[in-house]
């Protein structure tokens, strides 16, 4: 009898036990109806504290009164790798001669960065200020990082930017279901195109193709008739065979490009406005015309992309070995003149042009950054979310500084990152030491001076100091985001024309609306994205290739992305975005 | 006496090797050790071929390998990014004792190394065998509950973030035993050792015991000498863990002056990937240099010592 009793007691403790755990989940589940909280303007706290122990304020330098220390993460790149030099003389000791703050520099190599980070902030080691994050998705729910939209009121830079520029709309695209955000994203005025291809342009005029007024309007099939032109004028010349590919391109093969295409890929599916190489993410693009979001990989915008893609291959123009090959092959055969087009981005630039030089000898070669081929759309392939990497602050910080304290860091925090002033002297170092400014305002390295993350390149005889070696100055920890003229101040002019021309010729796409997935969402959605991606990528490469036909086998391959519930994502991008 | 009849009947007469006394091949066994060798020759080859490849990189001339010219012989053959390797970045070392003194990063990772392979493998040895040692005593009541746990170790782990909070709390991040200690013991080599340990003779033992040696004078007088064999293996074996480790030091130390030359191999072959449009790739030449000089010390001792391995695995496989 006792024996029942307890059977019964036990159930019924069990049966309150899953209604608590249910009752719990449905709260959770409710957190995705949360309005986002994001407003159109900031308004600035106004300090009516007059003895603060800092000054600050927009356009004033931040300074503490008494010297303090703050913890950072930094992340170090073994190609400029931090020497103490930084420390005693260089960046740090600048910022510390400004402010009165001592960067207590906590750093790891840039390739273990995140994982590095990941690991001191879940054994609760982390560092008060952790830049160069990416992805915040996988510290919102711990409660180790600070949900900073709480704090950016006290932020004047930072409120002056976003309230200039207007981008609440870019903010929601990184805020969470609980309607808070929590890095300080870099912040652009706009965006400007990065990754496009350089010409042989001396071959392409030899050939008698006029690129600079026909790239105006070109589509990807001008590009490829163009260059059937270009490699029967190298044929022609001897300068290669009729069996020869004339387009061999790099960050595309096994290792830079992902198994995914990498920037060829990337960027000739975002001008048919849809997902794929480095940008495929989970395949998910919002389609403007329709009002909701949309996967992307299985459009018939994206058939239309794998045919362009798979027409210079079957027109013996584009190697298929540029999917699986390294970097240093593409780069290889583009230098000796062996092929007439290859992918750049901004910082390539000065690096090509020293190659190329020492292979084929000055003047004997003309590259020319195009602008990229129209595919369904006229739109640019820049992102449209005008944000950048971003910094995080560690509750750790709140905790041990208490809040006054930590408002204080938090400006020092704001000015370090969201100044022009503290933007200058990360980028360019000291004005009158390392650069000067030139009557029409534009900046330059002072003579002796080299830099090659400002595309400043050594002298033959290298007896120049590099001041990002030397000094850590335009290292990666600092500046991103900006102005336009900030973000451009070191471009030369081929770099400089080829973005104004993307900006003149071509249309900037439209911002896709914010979501804000749960952390439940979010697993559930990496969890379909995994396997579905990952046979989109190799189904992509196929079609590209030609190891696959698109005509017959393009719905045995939506087929299979349908029973990898490719509609589960759509689902769930449906329900949080409710227009 | 003719001096022919004192000396002993030549070799070419009794060599089993005689061609008369040899026992026939088959033509079918002949064609299999051809087949076989040419087999093996290839399998050499294909072995071989990316490490001459990559010692000719390192000699061939920067300019050479952007061009693409890079083959079995270096092009533009030159020692400058070996010099250049051995020379780049100098860094602070003992600051508080050696405040000015400054040695370059290679050379630094490189003494690293060596003082952790050194070190380490002596104390890995140390303690790895005065815990096989009891381990091995079947009689002994303790091991019934020890050796579950320890055995436990093999398969199951607290996880990465676990270690790195225990190395944290007791203070070794950022300390070259925070490199050593979490290697320490390896169930696996324990479990070999111990194996060994059980196969010798306890008679010998007793003798000593008997003579009055402790037991601790019974393991170091008498097992630990009988025990060349396992030791050798072991030593080759934690060396070789210890040299090619770079995951510890990525973990838990965080000042550059105390990376093991693996390490600074590992972010320089990684280092800088092409999606971050900032990234600069190392040189191939200095990536290929810095693995030559990695690896040539494994390289040279190896031959010498792989009978060793061959041994190691055998140990402790039949028993007796």
């Amino acid at each position: 009898m006792k024996t029942t009793t307890l059977k019964k007691a036990s159930c019924v403790g069990l049966t309150l036990s899953m209604l608590t755990g249910f009752a719990a989940c449905s709260t959770g589940a409710s957190e995705t109806s949360e309005a986002t909280t994001i407003p159109s303007q900031i308004e600035t706290t106004a300090e009516t504290e007059e003895d603060l122990p800092y000054d600050f304020g927009y356009g004033v330098t931040f300074h503490a009164d008494e010297p303090v220390t703050y913890t950072m993460f930094f992340s170090d790149a073994s190609w400029y790798p931090m020497v103490e030099t930084w420390q005693t003389e260089g960046v740090f000791k600048k910022i510390e001669e400004l402010t009165n703050v001592t960067l207590d520099i906590k750093s790891y190599d840039s390739n273990d960065y995140m994982e590095q980070v990941t690991l001191d902030i879940n054994a609760g080691n982390a560092a008060y200020i952790i830049p160069k994050i990416y992805d915040d998705s996988a510290f919102v729910d711990g409660g180790a990082i600070v949900p900073i939209s709480d704090y950016v009121q006290y932020m004047p830079y930072y409120t002056e930017f976003y309230n200039t520029y207007d981008l609440s709309e870019d903010i929601k695209t990184i805020t969470r279901a609980n309607g808070k955000y929590y890095k300080l994203p870099g912040m652009k005025e706009a965006n400007l195109i990065n990754y496009s291809f350089v010409i042989r342009k001396d071959i392409w005029d030899a050939a008698g193709i006029d690129v600079v007024e026909l790239e105006k309007n070109w589509t990807w099939e001008d590009l490829l008739e163009a260059l059937i032109q270009v490699k029967a004028y190298m044929v022609e010349q001897g300068m290669c065979s009729e069996s020869d590919y004339i387009w061999s391109d790099l960050w595309c093969g096994n290792e830079s490009g992902q198994g995914s295409g990498g920037n060829l890929l990337g960027v000739m599916a975002a001008t048919y406005d849809c997902n794929a190489g480095w940008n495929i993410g989970n395949g998910m693009r919002f389609d403007h015309e329709s009002g909701q979001f949309v996967f992307s990989p299985t459009t018939e915008n994206y058939k239309q992309f794998l045919i362009t893609a798979n027409s210079f291959i079957e027109a013996g123009i584009l190697d298929p070995e540029t999917f699986t090959q390294d970097d240093a092959t593409a780069t290889a055969q583009y230098y000796n003149g062996q092929t007439a087009i290859m992918s750049i981005n901004q910082g390539q630039w000065a690096n090509y042009e020293q190659n190329m030089t020492a292979q084929l000898g000055a003047g004997n070669y003309e590259n020319y950054v195009i602008t990229m081929p129209i595919g369904s759309t006229r739109n640019s392939t820049v992102s449209p979310e005008r944000l950048e990497n971003g910094v995080m602050i560690s509750q750790k910080a709140l905790d041990e500084l208490g809040e006054a304290g930590f408002i204080q860091m938090l400006r020092f925090v704001d000015w370090l990152f969201y100044s022009h002033e503290a933007y200058d002297l990360t980028k360019w170092g000291v004005e009158g030491e390392h650069y000067y400014v030139d009557d029409d305002g534009n900046k330059h390295l002072m003579d002796g001076y080299c830099c090659g993350g400002l595309g400043y390149g050594n002298d033959e005889a290298e007896s120049m100091t590099d001041i990002r070696l030397m000094w850590g100055y335009a290292g990666g920890n600092f500046w991103y985001g900006g102005t336009v003229a900030e973000m451009t101040d070191n471009l030369i002019p081929p770099v400089a024309d080829y973005v104004a021309r993307d900006t003149e010729y071509r249309d900037t796409p439209p911002l896709a609306p914010g979501i804000a997935p749960t952390e439940e969402q979010n697993e559930e959605i990496n969890l379909i994205a995994t396997p579905l991606i990952s046979n989109v990528n190799s189904w992509t490469l196929k079609f590209v290739t030609g190891q696959a036909d698109i005509e017959t086998q393009w719905d045995e391959y939506v087929q299979s992305c349908v029973d990898l519930n490719s509609q589960g994502l759509v689902d769930i991008y449906g329900e949080l975005y409710t227009g | 006496m003719s001096t022919k009849e004192n000396t002993a009947p030549e070799l070419k007469e009794i060599h089993i090797h005689n061609p008369k006394n040899r026992i026939k091949e088959s033509a079918g066994y002949r064609i299999f050790t051809v087949i076989n060798t040419i087999i093996m020759i290839l399998i050499s080859i294909v072995t071989l071929y990316p490490f001459i490849y990559l010692v000719s990189q390192s000699f061939t001339s920067e300019q050479a390998i952007i061009a693409g010219h890079t083959g079995l012989i270096p092009e533009g053959f030159n020692i400058d990014t070996y010099i250049y390797v051995m020379t780049r970045n100098p860094i602070k070392i003992m600051p508080n004792i050696f405040p000015d003194l400054k040695v370059p990063e290679f050379i630094v990772y490189y003494m690293n190394t060596i003082f952790y392979t050194f070190v380490g493998t002596i104390m890995s040895l140390f303690f790895s065998s005065i815990l096989a040692y009891p381990l091995s005593k079947t009689k002994l009541k303790v091991n019934k509950i020890l050796s579950p746990f320890i055995i436990f170790t093999m398969y199951f782990g607290g996880g990465l973030i676990a270690n790195y909070v225990l190395i944290l709390k007791l203070g070794l991040k950022n300390s070259m035993w925070g490199f050593i200690l979490p290697m320490l013991i390896s169930t696996y080599y324990v479990i070999l050792m111990r194996s060994f340990f059980m196969s010798i003779p306890k008679e010998l033992e007793d003798a000593g015991e008997i003579d009055g040696l402790d037991k601790f004078g019974v393991f170091w007088h008498i097992a630990r000498p009988l025990s060349t064999p396992i030791m050798a293996t072991m030593t080759l074996f934690y060396a070789v863990m210890y040299w090619n480790n770079w995951f510890n030091a990525k973990l838990y130390l965080q000042d550059k002056s105390k990376w093991p030359v693996a390490y600074f191999l590992q972010t320089i072959i990684r280092g800088g990937g092409a999606s971050d449009p900032d990234a600069t790739q190392m040189s191939a030449n200095i990536k290929s240099c810095a693995m030559v000089l990695t690896v040539l010390p494994i390289i040279c001792v190896y031959p010498f010592i792989q009978k060793y391995y061959v041994q190691g695995m055998m140990l402790g496989g039949v028993k007796e």
